[in-house]
């Protein structure tokens, strides 16, 4: 009220950037865009093919599907026109699927990650091998999803798989004062136990919480005093209202899954030291034979570089490549430059290996 | 920060001056705050809050899941459990349809290699279609407009 008096222009500058504040802060920005159209589902699961605009004969052969997070909307991968790493990827003549994990019910509290990679993700490959009408296909897995397209590649390596590319993927966790979470996790305080009793599946505002407390005041504070810096540029707030959609559409990670996470991964490094079994099998790392592509990010504070390094000597692909990029967990694939540094990298490797 | 059209057309913003200030205030805050979310005093208070909070909670969580059980009882609605349970059956019968889907498009596979080629010795005076070359493929019917195939697709109809 008091800027009324110093002209006529100020009270309608501010009630713009109240009027735009509120919207972004209030309203959901419409994300994942790219036409597509399910070709499979199975429970909550649900596989899209997004809509190819590149003639059938300029096509590359090989299909691509991604695989995301079991905790969080895998639509950062096409987060709005222009600036989505599925449209892009389309554009460069990639037959793109989307592998969408579902928001789990109480009912999938015992989904493991059993289920997820040897029962929901062979039926979505073969249902995406009967659409293309080729046998071959690449997986590209981020975060999580890279976790689970590793144990598929290394329990299914004769199924097709030619190209697995792993972004930020945690695989190591050996190092355990490099990594908050497995502190945070440790058995002597975190209630895993208690907590799944509680909830049955781990609840996503709790996943959201940590996620967010690994880097408090930028996460609480600095977003949002970022968001008063840009909010007189349309484009930067369309942008920040996008990835705040997505930030805060969080979803529950089912129980069991959570538990293998928590005790498998986070306290007990099974992967990495050979011993984690899935549905009775010990997961062998030598047996990733397909071309391997892992992409770490520098300035990661969720999966901190040094979990994604060892995975290059534990596979017997004769054909990797270890590439180093600035930026954060999501920023890499989601942030203002991916499309000039991520995106082109991922489609240079992937094109010459999807003949 | 700004990316947009900026310099002289930019309105004057009281706050500019101060936005260095924040910016190295949150800046410290921040460093401080990580040091001490990566602490193991923090994993420890974390967890016993947590653990105290749900241990607090677990009766009266107990106690409203065994009376709304009983209230369902009564009304002769089935319970939270019993509904999981169902969902799961189905989910069960899902997969039972998606192996019938998986063997199904083997069988047409199979017979669509097999009338491939019985065809091509008879169309011998028409030159045959070239073989797949690198950057084509072969597609199933339906499959270019991005359809799932000629039997249709269960998942369409929820």
């Amino acid at each position: 009220m008091a800027e009324a008096a110093v002209g006529p222009d100020r009270p309608t500058l501010y009630e713009q950037r109240l009027q735009t504040l509120s919207r972004v802060l209030t309203t959901r920005a419409r994300i994942a865009q790219t036409p597509r159209q399910m070709v499979w589902a199975l429970n909550k699961a649900r596989l899209f093919r997004y809509i190819p605009v590149v003639p059938a004969g300029q096509r590359h052969r090989i299909p691509l599907l991604l695989i995301f997070a079991i905790m969080n909307r895998p639509s950062i991968l096409d987060l709005r026109p222009g600036h989505s790493f599925v449209e892009h990827m389309v554009q460069c003549g990639y037959d793109v699927y989307l592998l969408d994990w579902g928001v789990p019910g109480i009912e999938d509290q015992e989904l493991k990650f059993d289920d997820y990679t040897l029962e929901y993700l062979p039926r979505a490959i073969r249902k995406m091998k009967a659409v293309s009408g080729v046998e071959e296909f690449s997986l590209l897995g981020w975060c999580i999803g890279a976790i689970l397209t590793t144990i598929y590649a290394a329990m299914r390596p004769d199924d097709g798989l030619r190209n697995l590319l792993l972004l930020t993927a945690p695989l190591d966790f050996s190092n355990r004062q490099g990594l908050t979470f497995a502190r945070w996790t440790d058995s002597r305080y975190f209630p895993l136990e208690k907590v799944l009793a509680a909830f049955g599946n781990m609840p996503g505002e709790m996943i959201d919480y940590g996620a967010k407390m690994l880097k408090p005041v930028e996460n609480f504070v600095g977003n949002y005093a970022r968001l008063w810096d840009i909010i007189d540029d349309p484009r930067a707030v369309e942008a920040w209202h996008a990835m705040n959609t997505w930030v805060t559409d969080c979803i529950p990670m089912a129980g069991a899954a959570y538990r293998q996470l928590i005790d498998d991964f986070y306290r007990h490094d099974r992967l990495m030291r050979g011993e984690l079994v899935i549905r009775g099998q010990r997961v062998d790392l030598s047996r990733v034979r397909a071309n391997l592509f892992t992409m770490i990010a520098e300035g990661d504070h969720i999966t901190p570089p040094c979990q994604s390094v060892s995975i290059m000597d534990k596979v017997s692909s004769r054909d990797k490549e270890l590439f180093r990029i600035p930026g954060g967990h999501i920023g890499i694939m989601a942030g203002s430059a991916a499309h000039k540094l991520t995106w082109p990298h991922i489609e240079k490797w992937l094109g010459t290996r999807s003949e | 920060m700004n990316d947009g059209p900026g310099g002289s057309a930019k309105p004057f913003d009281p706050f500019e001056p101060y936005r260095g200030m924040r910016d190295a205030s949150l800046d410290a805050v921040a460093r401080v705050m990580v040091d001490a979310v990566n602490s193991e005093g923090y994993a420890q208070a974390s967890g016993a809050m947590l653990d105290a909070c749900l241990t607090a909670s677990t009766p009266f969580r107990e106690a409203l899941g065994r009376s709304m059980v009983h209230a369902l009882e009564q009304l002769s609605l089935p319970s939270r459990q019993e509904v999981a349970s169902l969902a799961a059956r189905f989910t069960n019968l899902e997969m039972r349809l998606d192996d019938m889907d998986a063997k199904l498009d083997a069988v047409f596979a199979a017979q669509q290699k097999a009338a491939a080629t019985a065809a091509s010795p008879a169309e011998a005076p028409n030159p045959a279609p070239p073989a797949p070359a690198a950057g084509k493929r072969t597609r199933p019917a339906g499959a270019e407009a991005g359809l799932p195939g000629k039997r249709g697709m269960r998942g369409s109809k929820r």
